[in-house]
């Protein structure tokens, strides 16, 4: 368990609208370790978004512990959740979120100017990484001058240029078509053989068979947490293999 | 240090990164940018005409009040600055200043470097068929130039000698030589007669262009001695005498003049002054009075219209928060921190601010020179004052930006992604 990259523990998180407390998420545990491609699957309101955001590092758990890479994230400052959140943590979404007055280059470059790279070394990076998903001769392109795939491997290059330790995928075909959506999913797989620890999250069963593990949620609990395919077809049926 | 070296490097992306986003957003929103940013450039714009009219003003002004010694005291009957008719008529109904106040100055005032009377009256100088009419006649003694009225341009100034023995002998300003011996040198005029009110003088000298007072023109004058003045030109007047003295002296040299003159002139302890001790910084006082609530009107407009302008930066701010709420979070999730968005937003409301304020003062600056073309008013654009409207509306810029970005930076990451 040591060499967990992931390290949750009897996580929590719960909101209180409206004088009720909705337990968003209720006593996870799990672990993930370098190298893993792990899909988190549930249907919406199951938890799994505000799983994603406690990984993300951009929320904290009502209680519960959570270690990234060795560090404890409980207790962060703000600021050091965002300095955790630039270098551990490559965000993909479901909406591209790139910003659209910006080059894909600037849109790449991004993630290292917080890092506090020189002007040069962030351009060697961000070309680097652009071409890494194959988008070389669209660097100087706006997103409204790219097609849906090429805007989400555009936002695959920005996740992976300040070489963190996880890719956290949020839908990342949810917005493609289908065979777009194949191709960021074969994008993932050749990551993924390259050594890259990638957290998927998604809705959509036949994506989550895919990937060699899949962790189920259902009310903020985990119902399932296997190999993708065993997890995914049997839906909400609990499955844990040791 | 090497900690240290990154956080530089850090802080300066962070700004030129600022920098660049709010250059983006202004290019892409051109017409919002313009009319955010319309109050900034009315209020710069009206603050830096009135400011550099007013410097115009002041260029010209102490250009002019150069004419006047500036370490002379002028005895007077009358007080430069009469407050109202009253004061005036009990100045008039004074006791004229004469030969015995001079002479008593001459003896007694220790303070003084020189001393020159000056008696007035206006009259017409002519050379052969040609007529200078209503010419300032100044009848004064050698020391005259000393006390800071100008200096020789060809000739001699008055000696001693010519005022010992009452000569015709006069010095004439540049406005009555160009008229009297039109297209040729100064130096021309030397020697040759002239008739002043009359009488005829001869030019030992002229006197080098001294400009204009107040719209008094100085130069349209002419000079001889007080005796010849007193004997030739009329003895009834009160006489002027200006008094000069080492700066640091001229304190003692004032209180030196009260006491003479109080004495000869034999005022009872309980009765004011019935003379005045005129100086140029009295002129100085007035005019600065005059500029100073000008300042303070201009000052005042200037604020009204930028707070409003400020308000419009605030409005207008407080949209973009929203409308980028998703891109704040993004940048959020990417590891931008609260203190780089507020950066962030600060550096834009700026950006447009000071813009807003650069046009602004181009503006102004040209309603400026068009009002010195079409009126007598002068114009002048010092650096300061374009410095001044710019690096201002920077700081409206950031203080009513402040908010929007204060807001923006407390977004919650989550939340801020979620916005649709």
């Amino acid at each position: 368990m040591h060499d967990a990259l992931i390290l949750v523990e009897d996580l929590s998180r719960h909101y209180v609208v409206g004088g009720e407390t909705v337990r968003a998420l209720d006593g996870v545990s799990f672990a993930i370790r370098r190298g893993e491609f792990v899909a988190i699957i549930g249907q919406s309101g199951s938890g799994k978004s505000t799983l994603m955001n406690l990984i993300g590092c951009l929320d904290t758990p009502t209680s519960g512990s959570y270690r990234l890479n060795g560090a404890d994230v409980q207790g962060l400052e703000d600021d050091a959740l965002a300095d955790l959140r630039n270098k551990e943590i490559g965000f993909v979404f479901q909406t591209f979120q790139l910003l659209p007055r910006a080059t894909a280059l600037a849109n790449v470059e991004l993630p290292l100017v917080y890092r506090g790279l020189s002007r040069r070394e962030r351009r060697a990076r961000a070309e680097g990484a652009l071409a890494a998903v194959g988008l070389t001769n669209r660097m100087h392109h706006r997103p409204n001058e790219l097609s849906g795939g090429q805007r989400q491997r555009v936002a695959i290059a920005r996740a992976l240029v300040g070489e963190p330790s996880i890719l956290l995928a949020d839908e990342p075909t949810g917005n493609l078509d289908s065979a777009t959506g194949e191709e960021i999913i074969r994008l993932f797989d050749d990551l993924h053989g390259r050594g890259h620890t990638i957290v998927l999250v998604t809705h959509e069963p036949r994506l989550a068979a895919r990937c060699p593990r899949a962790i189920r949620l259902t009310d903020g609990r985990i119902v399932g947490d296997g190999p993708g395919a065993e997890v995914a077809a049997l839906g909400a049926a609990r499955v844990v293999h040791g | 240090m090497r900690r240290l070296r990154r956080g530089v490097v850090r802080a300066t992306s962070e700004i030129s990164e600022g920098v660049r986003i709010a250059l983006a957003n202004l290019v892409g929103a051109r017409l919002r940018s313009l009319l955010t940013t319309l109050g900034i450039v009315i209020g710069v714009m009206t603050v830096i005409a009135i400011v550099a009219i007013i410097q115009g003003l002041n260029a010209s002004f102490e250009s002019q009040i150069s004419t006047l010694g500036a370490h002379t005291v002028y005895v007077s009957k009358f007080g430069w600055f009469a407050q109202g008719r009253s004061e005036w008529w009990e100045m008039r109904n004074r006791k004229d200043l004469g030969r015995r106040e001079l002479e008593a100055i001459q003896r007694e005032a220790v303070h003084a470097s020189a001393i020159a009377p000056m008696a007035m009256t206006r009259g017409p100088i002519t050379r052969a068929e040609k007529e200078v009419s209503g010419v300032q006649i100044i009848g004064t003694n050698a020391q005259y130039l000393e006390t800071g009225a100008g200096s020789i341009a060809a000739g001699r100034f008055l000696a001693e000698i010519d005022v010992d023995l009452s000569r015709n002998a006069v010095v004439l300003g540049t406005e009555v030589l160009d008229r009297l011996f039109p297209g040729s040198a100064p130096e021309a005029a030397v020697g040759k007669k002239v008739v002043v009110n009359g009488i005829p003088f001869t030019v030992i000298g002229t006197i080098a262009r001294r400009g204009q007072l107040l719209g008094m023109n100085m130069d349209a004058n002419v000079i001889v001695p007080y005796t010849t003045f007193l004997r030739d030109l009329g003895a009834k007047r009160s006489l002027n005498i200006a008094v000069a003295a080492a700066p640091e002296d001229l304190p003692a040299l004032e209180d030196e003049l009260v006491g003479i003159l109080r004495r000869v002139r034999q005022v009872p302890p309980h009765k004011n002054d019935d003379f005045a001790l005129n100086r140029q910084e009295q002129f100085l006082k007035m005019y600065r009075q005059l500029t100073g609530a000008l300042y303070g009107v201009a000052l005042g407009v200037g604020m009204i219209t930028l707070v409003v302008g400020g308000i419009g930066i605030m409005n207008i701010m407080l949209v973009s928060v929203t409308e980028r709420t998703r891109e704040i979070g993004v940048r959020r999730a990417l590891g931008a921190r609260r203190r780089t968005i507020l950066l962030q937003f600060l550096i834009e409301s700026s950006i447009v601010a000071a813009l807003g304020g650069a046009v602004g003062t181009a503006l102004g600056l040209g309603v400026a020179q068009l009002v010195a073309l079409l009126t007598p008013l002068a114009a002048a654009a010092t650096p300061s004052a374009v410095a001044l409207g710019i690096g201002f509306s920077a700081g409206v810029g950031l203080l009513f930006g402040s908010w929007p970005a204060w807001r923006a930076a407390r977004l919650d990451p989550v939340e801020a992604l979620r916005y649709e």
